[in-house]
């Protein structure tokens, strides 16, 4: 499945880039994220519970940035797996500069195995929701920086 | 599959249920007629650590009318709403929907306010709560509270109600004399989620549509009411020229996920048909009304 969207960021490209690439502020602003080891260069070992309302499941795996062009363009690759089934999704971030704003055009392509395909038809919404709250978080740690 | 280790709770009353919810918070899961639940906690999809079973609360099994709204107690079946004249007379957008819901067992057990608190983004109840402007009640041991409809629904799955809240009651206004109200929807088979979903409201006056509610399921995150193709009903007062800028709306504005059923494109052509359908029906509906309630 393939899910993409648009978000504005209140700071100038540099800024977001900054935090972009500080692995802890991005570990606090990823719904779930309870645990983010770094195993190797641009490689950690995560521990996410996700989900929603009563559908949530902790899932252990991995991440991995694999693609890292400052300060435009962002890749990650997470695969995870709980006792629901596993997801696998690759990430891309394009981020435009627009002055004291910033443009982010991001793309995903989700994949998941297990009991998890039953709620497959939901997953691109569930998606959108959690990178909508991941943004959010990021635009306000942007702005509290700046105050 | 048989569910992960829960603790199961079944109180007598809405106190204890709530005191309940207070402590245990997101922990716990209430069961009322276990037709979503189930399934969830049998694939382990879901694991509360508490299940907090309604059915003993004979307190909120109630379908009354008071003051021009149908209140349902959240311990009501669906069933109940095919099955009640007073349902089709005062709210007959909702006993015309239920039909769509899964299958007569699952009917038989499933709960109105279940449906309304699972949230399934194409299912049948909270696309008629919108459509109608239902009202949620959510009661706590703080207090209670009633959401608007199009508020309740924040997301997939996700709603207003805050983990320490039941969803004790949900209020449907009583339908006005000159509406007319129809409910279709397409699905790969009967009592399947649907693909998409439309219910449309009309009050006819003049011979023309003077106001309009349309509300759309599988066509989003969540039910999606649509103003702008209301607004088209409206302002047309030629119903077919209305009806074909009400589609064009619906397949403008809806943003639906395509997935293994059906794509994006299909659901925002199904949208559009399915808005031509209903309003017809709906417009139908209100002038025979006019003359007295048609069942």
């Amino acid at each position: 499945m393939k899910i993409e969207g648009t978000e504005t960021l209140h700071a100038p490209r540099d800024r977001v880039w900054a935090l972009l690439d500080d692995p802890q502020a991005l570990a606090s602003c990823t719904p779930g994220m309870q645990e983010l080891r770094p195993t190797g260069p641009d490689e950690f070992e995560a521990v996410l519970s996700i989900g929603i309302a009563a559908v949530r499941g902790t899932y252990k795996g991995k991440l991995r940035i694999t693609e890292r062009t400052p300060p435009e363009r962002y890749a990650v690759q997470v695969e995870g797996s709980s006792g629901a089934g596993f997801v696998r999704a690759v990430g891309v971030l394009e981020l435009e500069d627009q002055g004291a704003q910033t443009g982010v055009r991001w793309s995903g392509e989700v994949q998941v195995g297990g009991a998890l395909t039953l709620g497959s038809r939901m997953i691109p919404g569930i998606a959108r929701m959690l990178a909508g709250q991941f943004f959010q978080c990021l635009d306000r740690k942007l702005q509290e920086g700046s105050a | 599959m048989k569910p992960p280790v829960f603790d199961y709770q079944d109180p007598a009353s809405v106190e204890e249920a709530l005191e309940l919810l207070a402590r245990h918070g997101a922990a716990a899961k209430v069961l009322a007629g276990g037709q979503s639940l189930m399934p969830l906690l049998n694939l382990r999809l879901a694991r509360p650590e508490v299940v907090v079973d309604i059915n003993r609360i004979d307190a909120l099994d109630y379908l009354t009318e008071e003051s021009g709204w149908l209140r349902v107690g959240a311990r009501v079946r669906q069933r109940r709403l095919e099955r009640e004249a007073d349902v089709r007379r005062m709210v007959p957008l909702l006993a015309e929907a239920v039909r769509f819901v899964g299958h007569p067992q699952i009917r038989n057990r499933g709960t109105v306010c279940g449906s309304l608190a699972h949230a399934d983004p194409a299912a049948e109840l909270p696309a008629v709560a919108v459509a109608v402007g239902a009202r949620l009640v959510a009661r706590s041991r703080s207090g209670v509270r009633e959401i608007p409809a199009e508020e309740f629904f924040t997301g997939p799955l996700t709603t207003a109600l805050r983990p320490d809240e039941l969803l004790a009651e949900a209020r449907f206004p009583c339908t006005g004399p000159d509406w007319g109200w129809a409910f279709l929807e397409v699905s790969n088979r009967h009592g399947d989620y649907a693909l998409c979903a439309v219910a449309a409201g009309v009050r006819a006056g003049d011979g023309r549509i003077q106001d309009a509610r349309l509300a759309y399921a599988g066509a989003g995150p969540v039910p999606v009411r649509l103003r702008e193709a209301e607004a088209a009903l409206v302002e047309h007062s030629d119903l077919e020229e209305g009806i074909r800028a009400a589609s064009a709306e619906a397949r403008r504005v809806l943003q639906p996920d395509g997935d293994l059923h059906a794509s994006s494109e299909f659901r925002r052509h199904l949208a559009a048909v399915l808005t031509a359908r209903t309003v017809r029906l709906a417009w139908t509906r209100a002038r025979t009304r006019s003359g007295g309630a048609h069942a």
